[in-house]
């Protein structure tokens, strides 16, 4: 009773109540399940690894180069760390990163994107051949010049990989945009009078969000790995940061030494694969085109 | 490559599935290319090699194996030049000795026992400023024209004139005189007791004057740093009278040799030899063990487990002359160059290591301590006290000097791992000891060229470098690491251009009367220097570090030469 006079008596609640069931509508898609649940699992070592990881990160705590055992779940590296716990810290340097790439990527190709879709002509001339110059180059190339140049370090390979991702985001909102604009909302729109940014922030870039979100989750596996990447070729993570890509380097140099590369790379594979698992869910399940399929 | 023939390069393989699986997943997931991933069996005993041959002019005999192989081996070059009077670099001295044939050697097993090579005779007066050669009358280029005293005062003036790393050797020549074809008289200025160990030296091999001239337009005069540009020309050609001549050279790729065909001193004992690019230890170490290569020159002390018990391969661990230090540019305008200007920072930096753990965690407890830029075996280097950690005493310095609360300090290296030491864990064990006395050591890994960049620009305030001698006289250390004007490291320690050098004005006088001494009085002027470099604490030796030499059974003749690194000429094959 008390729930029906809540949701009938305000509007609000009836929204939230609806996007409760859509989130649990979601998470019945097992794939979507899947990926959240791993997802979460990360979400909450990121938090939380501080307070209950069983050894310092940098700090020796072992004898140097002793496979897995009841000590060390994953054996210790070359300096005598526990490899497991510098497993859980790498999520800390890899995850983080990867989520402020693909947020600054869709924030600067994003808006440039919807204008250049939007405004067309020159603006679209400029803003596409500027995308066309950069998505020319294979990425993980373009990132290695980038953070060569810049010099290593993993503000730098933020950087690199920012200006590796942004013309998918300007690409995909220009053409969502463009889309979107001969909408009859949108022409409704134009008819009353409404501005040009109005109608951009109000009636066309909320209905591209889907799209672009679920290929922004996507993108966050690529990042991910793209970030270990670099750093396993020098150009990423400094020493001695607990970076996966960094301690897969560290593997390879100890080459017998199979647990030192292989702890960081299962972490990458359960993170990719979860992330993967969401983002091919949520496009399953919003994504027009997929869905009437 | 291989002659399939070939008794040693035959192994059965069998795939490790776990590395094989580890390995094609870390490749996946990072997405990029790698090594082999594929070992072989090992089982029964390990062979010790340790049939040093002495001689250079006695080349070993090439069974009838020897002369259809080709030898193979394994190593991460550091090539710069392939001009002898440029090149300058660890491999660069196995190239040149294969080469260019020095007028005398030294044997391996004996620092202070010098061997006939093109000079089959020679003597030094008594205050040691001229020195006399008489060149062997069947030495020969291998174009067949002969070794004479002309090309000898060529080789060497251009050395001394172009400039090159290695130019500073022919420091302090006065004269280079030829009275007939076959005598050279090198006269110095001040007393040069170093000399002959210096003309051991790779660097100091004979070019054919005439075809240096003539094909490459090589200049050896004055103007040669400028007016000399055939260093290019040297990349495609050797002009030699070693055993073995310059076929091609690929950066990255291959030092490929052929055998002189008209060496004066017997036949080579192979057809050619191939240095094969291979940069990491464990594909180096893979190679061996498929017997895709017959010597692997850089297999990690870690890895050595490995190869336990394959018959197939001679493994050993032995003493050498090179190091690993760390260094100070008090003078450096980096961060935390000036709190280094302070001697008693530096002091408590050099008390606050762990020495023991620092070998430990870089070649697995097989290394040394070293007191002093003078290596372990060389001339003065005897009676010095080795570093030693205390840390309260490092605390209480700090303390003192106003910073017991700590500071931050730039720390670039270059990213290498020589002589088996990873230089990234080296520097991240320093890291976590100098962190006890709440020093804050910022690590930047880069290349070697921008390392030598940024050391001779602006000095580094920490710094880890490598050494391994050029020659064999003790001289070359407080050459290169003294405080004493025009040494490398005086201008480092200074701030390199930006800075002042820094110099020590007792040192200058020390090595004057080392060079002019004999005995022990030498030895003492060398201990006596080797502490002043001490005392100077712009220099932490780390690890003097062994060396594993690694090959195929049959390949005879494996050594360390202090003077010449592995000399291939006195290497073979054998049952």
């Amino acid at each position: 009773m008390t729930v029906s006079v809540t949701t009938s008596g305000s509007g609000m609640s009836a929204q939230r109540v609806s996007r409760i069931k859509a989130v649990g509508g979601l998470l019945r898609h097992p794939a979507i399940a899947f990926g959240v649940m791993i997802s979460a699992a990360w979400l909450v070592v990121v938090l939380t690894v501080h307070w209950w990881a069983p050894y310092d990160p940098y700090e020796s705590v072992g004898e140097r180069l002793r496979s897995p055992n009841g000590d060390h779940w994953f054996g210790t590296d070359a300096l005598g760390r526990d490899v497991f716990t510098r497993v859980l810290y790498g999520a800390r340097q890899s995850l983080p990163i990867s989520v402020a790439v693909i947020a600054c990527a869709l924030l600067i190709g994003g808006l440039l994107g919807a204008v250049a879709g939007y405004f067309g002509k020159r603006v679209d001339t400029v803003v596409m051949r500027l995308v066309d110059v950069t998505m020319a180059f294979p990425p993980i190339l373009l990132a290695m010049a980038v953070a060569a140049a810049l010099g290593p370090g993993l503000r730098n390979g933020f950087i690199a990989m920012v200006v590796v991702w942004w013309p998918i985001y300007a690409r995909l909102l220009r053409a969502q945009v463009m889309a979107m604009k001969h909408k009859e909302h949108v022409e409704a729109a134009v008819s009353i009078g409404a501005t040009r940014s109005r109608i951009l922030r109000r009636h066309v870039l909320p209905l591209s969000f889907t799209g672009v979100m679920v290929n922004a989750t996507v993108d966050l596996g690529q990042v991910v790995l793209l970030t270990a990447s670099l750093s396993f070729l020098g150009l990423g993570a400094l020493p001695p940061a607990p970076e996966w890509g960094a301690m897969i380097t560290e593997g390879a140099k100890n080459f017998y030494q199979w647990w030192i590369a292989l702890a960081p790379g299962l972490a990458m594979v359960t993170v990719v694969l979860g992330i993967n698992f969401l983002g091919d869910g949520l496009r399953d399940v919003l994504d027009v085109k997929v869905a009437s399929k | 490559m291989r002659i399939s023939s070939s008794t040693g390069g035959l192994r059965r393989r069998r795939s490790h599935g776990l590395l094989a699986l580890g390995a094609a997943f870390t490749l996946i997931v990072t997405g990029c290319g790698g090594d082999d991933s594929e070992s072989s069996t090992t089982t029964g005993e390990t062979e010790n090699t340790d049939s040093n041959e002495t001689g250079g002019s006695e080349v070993t005999d090439g069974g009838s194996e020897s002369e259809t192989r080709e030898l193979i081996i394994a190593r991460d070059m550091d090539i710069n030049s392939l001009d002898p009077s440029r090149a300058y670099c660890d491999t660069c001295q196995i190239y040149l000795t294969a080469v260019y044939e020095t007028l005398i050697t030294v044997d391996p097993t004996d620092l202070t026992n010098r061997l006939p090579r093109l000079a089959s005779n020679w003597e030094a007066n008594d205050d040691n400023t001229v020195f006399t050669f008489m060149l062997n009358p069947s030495a020969t280029f291998a174009d067949g024209s002969p070794v004479e005293a002309k090309d000898v005062k060529w080789t060497w003036e251009r050395l001394h004139n172009v400039k090159g790393s290695a130019g500073y050797l022919m420091d302090g020549i006065a004269s280079i005189e030829t009275p007939d074809d076959k005598t050279v008289v090198a006269t110095f200025g001040a007393p040069n007791s170093a000399f002959l160990p210096i003309v051991s030296a790779p660097y100091m091999g004979i070019m054919n004057s005439d075809e240096a001239v003539a094909q490459a337009g090589s200049v050896s005069d004055e103007n040669a740093e400028t007016a000399d540009t055939s260093e290019e020309f040297y990349l495609g050609t050797s002009l030699g009278s070693g055993p073995y001549i310059l076929e091609s050279y690929t950066e990255g790729d291959a030092l490929v040799l052929a055998a002189n065909a008209n060496y004066w001193n017997g036949a080579p004992a192979f057809p050619g030899v191939t240095i094969k690019q291979v940069k990491d230890s464990s594909s180096q170490l893979q190679q061996l063990q498929a017997g895709d290569v017959d010597i692997a020159m850089q297999i990690s002390i870690d890895s050595l487990g490995q190869l336990e018990g394959d018959p197939n391969l001679a493994v050993s661990t032995i003493d050498s002359y090179n190091y690993v230090y760390v260094a100070f540019s008090p003078g450096s305008t980096l961060t935390g160059g000036e709190q280094l200007q302070d001697p008693n920072v530096r002091l408590a930096m050099k008390l606050a290591l762990d020495y023991e753990g620092i070998i430990d965690a870089t070649v697995a407890g097989n290394g040394k301590l070293q007191a002093s830029p003078i290596p372990n075996g060389f001339e003065g280097s005897a009676g010095l006290a080795l570093p030693a950690e205390d840390l309260d005493q490092a605390a209480q310095l700090m303390a003192d000097a106003g910073l017991a609360d700590g500071f931050a300090l730039d720390a670039v290296y270059p990213k290498v791992n020589v002589y088996g030491v990873d230089f990234d864990i080296m520097m991240q064990k320093v890291q976590q000891d100098l962190k006890r006395i709440n020093i804050d050591l910022q690590l930047q890994p880069v290349e070697f060229s921008q390392w030598r960049e940024t050391i001779n620009a602006t000095g580094i305030p920490v710094t880890a470098v490598y050494f391994a001698p050029d020659h064999t006289d003790t001289s070359q250390y407080p050459g290169y690491f003294g405080m004493m004007e025009g040494s490398p490291w005086s201008a480092r320690a200074g701030g390199g251009a930006a800075g002042a050098p820094i110099i020590n004005p007792d040192q200058a006088p020390l090595l004057a009367e080392a060079l002019a001494a004999s005995g022990d009085a030498k030895a003492a002027a060398y201990a006596a220097l080797g502490q002043s470099m001490i005392d100077d604490l712009i220099f932490m030796p780390l690890v003097n570090p062994q060396l594993v030499l690694a090959a195929q059974a049959d390949v005879k003749g494996m050594h360390y030469s202090g003077c010449c690194n592995l000399d291939l000429s006195l290497l073979s094959i054998g049952s």
